[in-house]
């Protein structure tokens, strides 16, 4: 019975996840350009940027995700009036942005500092090095340590439904509610759409990565 | 909005949660928050919200010309949205009591409860031996049912051990484990446990005259107390609520509206908006 009311729900579940895969996308864009502005700060800034890159790092690292999603839903809407959806996306992904700072720091930091001093000898300026030499090496080392930020913040999207974001762990709770019981399947089934939804895209990542790995750098084995 | 509602279940639902509510032709619609996990009171089935006190929340703002859109948010989440204003009301079986009434105020009662002593189906517990001697009672956490095993067992030190849940689906799973030897939930849930066939069964009750109400931010700077009390005696003088609430909980003992009314409620003082006795 209880798989025959899952089955109908499907549909409920899948829009779950499409609310979840917007939720995703969403936050880690502004994750994206919010970390990368922090990294290149942090590495070729002056000293407040260094010094405010860290703070943000720091911060954002330093407190949960739910308490940044009630944080973000009940403060900072007392200023800006904001969607359940978009407090989601802002704690996340402000979140995700101290994360993704520190893996394109790294990224950043990899690519021997030999070549930017060789780029200025020959006459670039440190911009134009920074945008032709550095960064197309460090954004293909940046997308190993990036899948792993994907599978994370996949599942912190499981977090935005204490601030009313119908996603999917929210649509699975609605099943488990008005059946008055099988958490254990209902919820396993869950845990098969957040590993399916996860496993495809690292596959997608994997083939990326391994599609434009730096020539003479080391591979992740298959 | 109330239209798209029954109309398009799951673009509904989603479209409240993500997207800013779109205006109501008269100004902004009201946000009722309520837990849509709750049934019989609130839930969400096909896409859709249903419940007792989402049809009648409809009932009154149809009565009342008021309209009313649903936001659904996680119990815990719901008095400190309320108190901030994120939602304008709250809808859904929903305790009266004294701290409660501090920081919020609410409408006449339209429900009463009582707390049931829940064991497993299996077990040889009576109602004494459930909450005594060793026993390990489970509540919702935050719950009145939680309070009331705290002050009148645990303070007064009866030998239980007394465990808070999210929900009290959670709870009766652990009965049926055994991690638990009972578990207080007020009367309607307990109902409708044992209608969806969980195997346990009750061994006790505790009488409480709970009253249950909607609730409106302390103060009521919308002024929305006078058309919420105006419409639960409608519909309950025009049969719509005993319509919708044996909808849904056919068992259920309808008691007259407005129920017990604590002298410690604020808003229950003389006089109400939109009720004269």
């Amino acid at each position: 019975m209880i798989w025959q009311t899952l089955y109908d729900n499907l549909p409920f579940l899948m829009h779950g996840t499409w609310v979840a895969l917007q939720l995703l996308a969403a936050l880690l864009a502004l994750g994206l350009v919010l970390g990368l502005t922090l990294a290149l700060g942090q590495v070729y800034g002056p000293w407040p940027a260094r010094l405010g890159g860290w703070a943000f790092e720091r911060v954002f690292r330093g407190v949960p995700a739910v308490v940044l999603l009630l944080l973000f839903y009940y403060g900072v809407t007392d200023f800006v009036a904001l969607s359940s959806f978009l407090a989601a996306v802002l704690a996340l992904g402000l979140r995700s942005a101290a994360y993704q700072s520190q893996i394109f720091r790294g990224a950043i930091q990899s690519v021997p500092a030999g070549q930017m001093q060789a780029a200025r000898a020959i006459g670039m300026g440190r911009w134009q090095a920074i945008r032709t030499i550095v960064l197309p090496q460090a954004a293909r080392h940046a997308i190993g340590p990036w899948t792993n930020e994907f599978s994370s913040e996949l599942k912190a999207t499981s977090l935005a439904y204490v601030i009313g974001v119908v996603e999917l762990t929210r649509q699975a709770k609605y099943i488990v509610s008005n059946t008055q019981g099988n958490i254990l399947i209902v919820f396993g089934v869950v845990a098969l759409i957040y590993f399916i939804v996860n496993r495809l895209g690292n596959a997608v990542l994997y083939r990326v990565e391994a599609r434009l790995a730096v020539p003479g750098f080391e591979r992740r084995s298959p | 909005m109330l239209k798209h509602l029954s109309a398009a279940g799951v673009v509904s639902v989603v479209s409240m949660a993500v997207a800013t509510p779109a205006l109501a032709q008269d100004g902004d619609p009201l946000v009722a928050g309520v837990e849509a996990a709750f049934p019989p009171w609130a839930y969400v089935e096909d896409g859709a919200y249903k419940g007792i006190a989402i049809d009648a929340m409809r009932a009154i703002a149809e009565d009342q010309g008021l309209t009313v859109e649903f936001k659904d948010l996680p119990w815990p989440s719901l008095i400190p949205a309320l108190a901030k204003g994120r939602i304008d009301l709250l809808v859904t079986g929903l305790n009266v009591t004294e701290a409660r009434a501090k920081v919020l105020d609410f409408s006449i009662p339209w429900w009463e409860n009582d707390d049931e002593v829940l064991v497993a189906a299996d077990s040889d517990h009576n109602v004494v031996t459930a909450l005594c001697c060793g026993a390990t009672v489970g509540a919702q956490g935050g719950a009145t049912q939680y309070e009331w095993l705290q002050a009148n067992l645990v303070d007064r030190d009866v030998d239980v051990t007394l465990r808070a849940y999210e929900d009290y689906i959670t709870a009766v799973e652990d009965l049926g484990t055994g991690r638990l030897d009972a578990v207080v939930t007020s009367t309607d849930t307990a109902e409708e446990l044992i209608d969806k066939g969980r195997p346990i069964r009750i061994v006790g009750t505790i009488q409480q005259n709970q009253p249950q109400a909607l609730a409106v931010q302390e103060g009521d700077p919308k002024g929305l107390l006078a058309q919420l009390n105006a419409g639960i005696v409608n519909i309950s003088e025009s049969g719509q609520w005993a319509e919708i609430v044996k909808t849904y909980s056919p068992q259920a003992s309808i008691r007259p509206i407005p129920t017990t009314m604590p002298d410690y409620v604020d808003s229950y003082q003389t006089p109400i908006p939109g009720y004269t006795p």
